[in-house]
């Protein structure tokens, strides 16, 4: 079985040659972001159930992975709800193990929006 | 209810989609005229008029709120939106022109709407935001290319645990990891439900509320019941929002209920006078085509009917209850009455359902007296069909019995 393409959301990635068909379908109708030298994006545009689809029946299996909205890092790893969260369809941020609910996080997650909120 | 008490009162409180409701705020401050919309797209419950709402609020604009669902023609909405795309304060201040359920655009009568709406964002002085709930519809298709998409997606679950500690800790109220992780679970990612939850965790034992809230497309005896043995009116309002039906199939099965139940004279008057003006409303509804309202239906309910019928024992029962004997004769009789009604009506000048529900109870009343019955007769014209005449006899015959 191939391995899994571990993709960050939020996060550039790379991806081999998969012919100008599912190039065109992930960046003009899914909404993958793509930039020549970085690569590939899934942002707040993007379908990013679609493109997983797509990209699955180019060959290419994907695990998605969420980046902490607090600090960055990855948030997945030792999540409790690992197993049962579909991080296909729920937003693109989440909170790490080290900004976890259990630590009274939602005045820091307020302050890290409120600094990037243009008002 | 919680869901209400905590329901965010600035942008920066709410959870989940930070991506998209940052780009939303980026794309308002950088918005001048002839730039595209935003077009908000993702399932409801995920924040995108309640972000709307704050932004505006934050960013001291007015915010223009029409629903595509309301104003679905294209001079509906040329009357409401053209004011406001060209209207800016003497002091430059603009306004935020939201089109809610934009998706909700279709068919005939919505010829234009579509191509008005594109046309407005380049003409507009203010900023337009459009929402939708479907992103595969004809209507966002078309609509795309004069926007900018954004998605709303449920939070994810760490998420929605962080408000509910927060929820908890705002009450006081103390919940074990297990439990509070057990009602974001069951919640899949809709944080007012999750908030219900926890609510009804801190009323009663965990697993009672948890099976309260279990199955989200209840049938229908369950939901019904869920409503009249519910411990309150926001539990009363959650079975009757599980309860995936049309408004007038809803209504008439409380109404059924309520009828059915026995209450004492004082109360069946109150909770028919709930169900007579929930009725009012799908008929105002349906006329207007304010669809919208349709979310007070449920509201209406839980806040009026239900403190009537609380602890009365009302119960639903199920929709054919009558033998079928009976039925059979409803049948029979029904049919002897709407022949009757029509040669009725043709010699009243009236309709035949008016004959029937206003005209026919009297005519049935005056039949019952000898003296008048043949005259009667006569007059509506039975006389001349021996049978008809043969069976109204027995109908009436029947009636006087009964």
């Amino acid at each position: 079985m191939a391995e899994k393409k571990r993709i960050v959301v939020g996060g550039w990635f790379d991806l081999p040659r998969l012919g100008t068909e599912v190039w065109s379908t992930l960046v003009r109708k899914q909404g993958v972001v793509y930039d020549k030298s970085t690569g590939f994006k899934f942002d707040a545009a993007t379908d990013v159930r679609g493109a997983v689809r797509t990209l699955r029946s180019a060959g290419v299996e994907v695990e998605l992975t969420l980046r902490c909205w607090i600090c960055g890092k990855e948030a997945c790893p030792g999540c409790p709800y690992l197993s049962s969260c579909d991080r296909a369809s729920v937003s693109t941020f989440c909170l790490c193990a080290d900004h976890a609910p259990e630590k009274s996080v939602f005045e820091e997650y307020a302050r890290a929006f409120d600094a990037n909120l243009k008002v | 209810m919680w869901s209400e008490k905590y329901r965010p009162s600035k942008p920066d409180q709410l959870i989940g989609n930070e991506d998209a409701r940052l780009a939303l705020s980026a794309w308002l401050a950088e918005w001048k005229p002839g730039r595209k919309a935003a077009l908000l797209v993702g399932p409801p419950g995920t924040g995108k008029t309640t972000f709307v709402n704050l932004l505006a609020r934050a960013n001291g604009m007015n915010l223009v709120d029409l629903n595509a669902s309301d104003v679905r023609t294209k001079d509906k909405l040329q009357r409401r939106m053209g004011e406001a795309m060209s209207t800016v304060s003497l002091f430059g201040e603009r306004s935020l022109i939201f089109l809610d359920e934009v998706d909700g655009l279709a068919g005939r009568a919505d010829i234009g709407a579509v191509e008005f709406i594109k046309e407005s964002v380049k003409e507009s002085q203010n900023p337009i935001v459009m929402a939708a709930n479907d992103p595969d519809s004809d209507e966002i298709k078309k609509l795309s290319s004069s926007c900018v998409t954004l998605r709303f997606r449920p939070p994810p679950p760490r998420e929605v645990e962080m408000y509910l500690r927060e929820v908890a800790r705002g009450e006081g109220l103390a919940v074990g990891d297990e439990e509070l992780r057990a009602c974001v679970r069951e919640a899949a990612g809709d944080v007012r439900q999750a908030i219900n939850l926890l609510q009804s965790t801190g009323n009663s034992s965990a697993d009672e509320a948890r099976g309260r809230y279990k199955d989200r497309d209840r049938t229908l005896s369950e939901a019904l019941n869920g409503f009249f043995g519910a411990a309150d009116k926001g539990e009363a309002l959650v079975s009757l929002r599980d309860l995936s039906m049309s408004a007038f199939e809803k209504v008439r099965e409380v109404q059924r209920s309520v009828v059915k139940s026995g209450l004492p004279p004082e109360a069946m008057a109150k909770a028919l006078e709930v169900v007579s003006r929930a009725d009012l409303l799908i008929g105002r509804m349906m006329k207007a085509g304010e669809w919208r309202m349709l979310r007070y239906l449920d509201r209406l309910f839980a806040e009026e009917l239900f403190p009537v019928v609380k602890g009365m024992g009302v119960r639903y029962t199920g929709q054919d209850d009558l033998p079928f004997p009976v039925l059979v004769r409803v049948w029979n009789d029904s049919k002897k009455v709407r022949e009757v009604s029509v040669r009725y009506a043709a010699r009243a000048h009236t309709s035949g359902m008016s004959a029937r529900s206003q005209d026919l109870p009297y005519v049935f009343a005056l039949c019952s007296r000898k003296k008048f019955r043949e005259d009667l007769e006569r007059a509506i014209g039975l006389d001349a069909d021996p049978d008809l005449l043969e069976s109204f006899d027995k109908f009436l015959a029947k009636e006087a019995v009964r």
